[in-house]
């Protein structure tokens, strides 16, 4: 058994391709999942049955399933419907789809450590409901969500590399492709390893960032 | 647009082999990764730096990988070392890999909420290390270490969808081997999830018995 990593560096551009689609699949996840995880939390919160019921099953259900059966249920169902979709939207919709609710999650439990309080003395300040939820709820509640967000970031990112198997080029694809085609796959392996290491040390270094904002913020 | 039915029907026996397959994977893998992430738990508690920091670097390595890359490892890195697996004895131990990282860190938090005097006063009774680990820590450990522990269980199902991207016939790969036969998805699909959702939903009762069992052991 000998390593010879040279493999790697000769198909660096290939791989560096799937490193941007991956970078732009979890931005986009992120991006996207985010206000639909506030208004998920609202529906789950909300004092109307007909909501937060079936909004509470559909929660269950798709934090139940493997990501991998969203993704295909995204990727293959939709043209049944006579909707054709092609990879890379299925894949960005079929993982938010998935990690909506997991972020949810953590919005409810940032908007239940809000004091009571708040919402009673912006009622007697008059603000509108919307507004009080925007100005005065949301930037005392997100805070707290910021550490369990980056968690759940990190599982987006990792939960990435299964989009490969419907067929979007990101790392973990384009690396597949190149182990078929090579049988160098401990050298290609351990490049993309490396890659994902360093993806989810930014999102902790952005973390310890962001919490430190906060801090001064609460200090001010 | 319709649900087939009739071809459902037909494929049925094929979904529930893969089920249980996936029962089968699930629970050789929590057999595996339960001791391994103990041994590691209490190795990165230990006073011993070079465990402490091994443990750790298992730990975060592994726990910022993608399962799918740890599979890809175990599937098609070993044959270059001349080990050369079974899709699935490659997808158990892949998964289990990755599994032991996560759970190890479960049940740290475990140790991690037993008081330090019951440490210091198993030692100032003169108990041996293991027998204070078996007979005076763990007991209490488990009590606080169920829920975690199947949550954990219930991720471990779901990843074990994977394997069927290494041709396991698990659930999800026999789900996806007939919708490229019969080009037909919803059916398929839907079974599989309900199948996957009837299994966390046995996983969630056997917490409320068992956190009820222990609560009474312990009171």
């Amino acid at each position: 058994m000998d390593l010879d990593f040279t493999i790697v560096f000769e198909a660096w551009p290939f791989l560096l391709r799937g490193v941007w689609v991956t970078l732009q699949l979890i931005s986009l996840v992120l991006l996207v999942s985010a206000p639909l995880a506030v208004l998920v939390a609202l529906a789950r919160n909300s004092r109307h049955g007909w909501i937060a019921g079936p909004i509470g099953v559909l929660s269950w259900a798709m934090r139940g399933v493997p990501p991998l059966l969203v993704l295909f249920l995204v990727y293959f169902v939709l043209p049944q419907f006579g909707l054709p979709i092609k990879p890379f939207p299925a894949a960005v919709a079929g993982m938010t789809l998935y990690m909506m609710f997991y972020f949810a999650e953590t919005v409810r439990a940032g908007l239940a450590s809000v004091d009571a309080g708040q919402f009673q003395a912006a009622r007697a300040l008059g603000l509108p409901p919307a507004r009080t939820f925007v100005r005065v709820i949301l930037p005392q509640a997100l805070p707290s969500t910021i550490p369990p967000y980056v968690s759940h970031a990190t599982e987006v990112v990792k939960n990435s590399a299964l989009t490969a198997s419907i067929a979007v080029a990101e790392l973990t694809g384009n690396a597949y492709q190149l182990i078929i085609s090579t049988n160098r796959a401990f050298e290609i392996l351990i490049a993309i390893a490396i890659v994902y290491g360093t993806i989810d040390a930014v999102l902790l270094l952005l973390q310890a960032k962001a919490e430190r904002k906060n801090l001064r913020r609460a200090l001010r | 647009m319709t649900f087939d039915t009739a071809l459902l029907a037909k494929h049925l026996p094929e979904l529930l082999s893969g089920f249980r397959l996936t029962v089968l994977l699930a629970i050789a893998i929590l057999a595996i990764s339960t001791p391994a992430a103990l041994l590691l738990a209490l190795a990165r508690e230990s006073a011993v730096p070079a465990l402490s920091w091994l443990s750790a670097a298992y730990v975060n390595t592994f726990r910022a990988l993608p399962v799918l890359v740890v599979l890809y490892f175990t599937f098609y890195g070993l044959p270059q070392f001349g080990i050369s697996l079974s899709s699935v004895a490659a997808a158990m131990l892949g998964i289990s890999i990755a599994s032991t990282a996560y759970l190890s860190e479960d049940m740290r938090a475990g140790l991690r909420g037993i008081d330090p005097g019951q440490y210091q006063a198993a030692r100032a009774l003169g108990l041996p290390y293991w027998r204070t680990i078996r007979r005076v820590i763990l007991p209490q450990a488990i009590r606080i270490m169920i829920a975690p522990y199947i949550t954990r269980a219930i991720i471990i199902v779901k990843a074990t969808s994977i394997a069927g991207l290494v041709a396991v016939s698990e659930l999800t790969g026999q789900a996806y081997g007939l919708i490229s036969i019969t080009y037909r998805a919803i059916e398929f699909l839907a079974v599989a999830a309900i199948l996957y959702l009837a299994l966390n939903a046995v996983l969630a009762l056997l917490q409320s018995y068992a956190e009820r069992r222990f609560a009474r052991a312990g009171g």
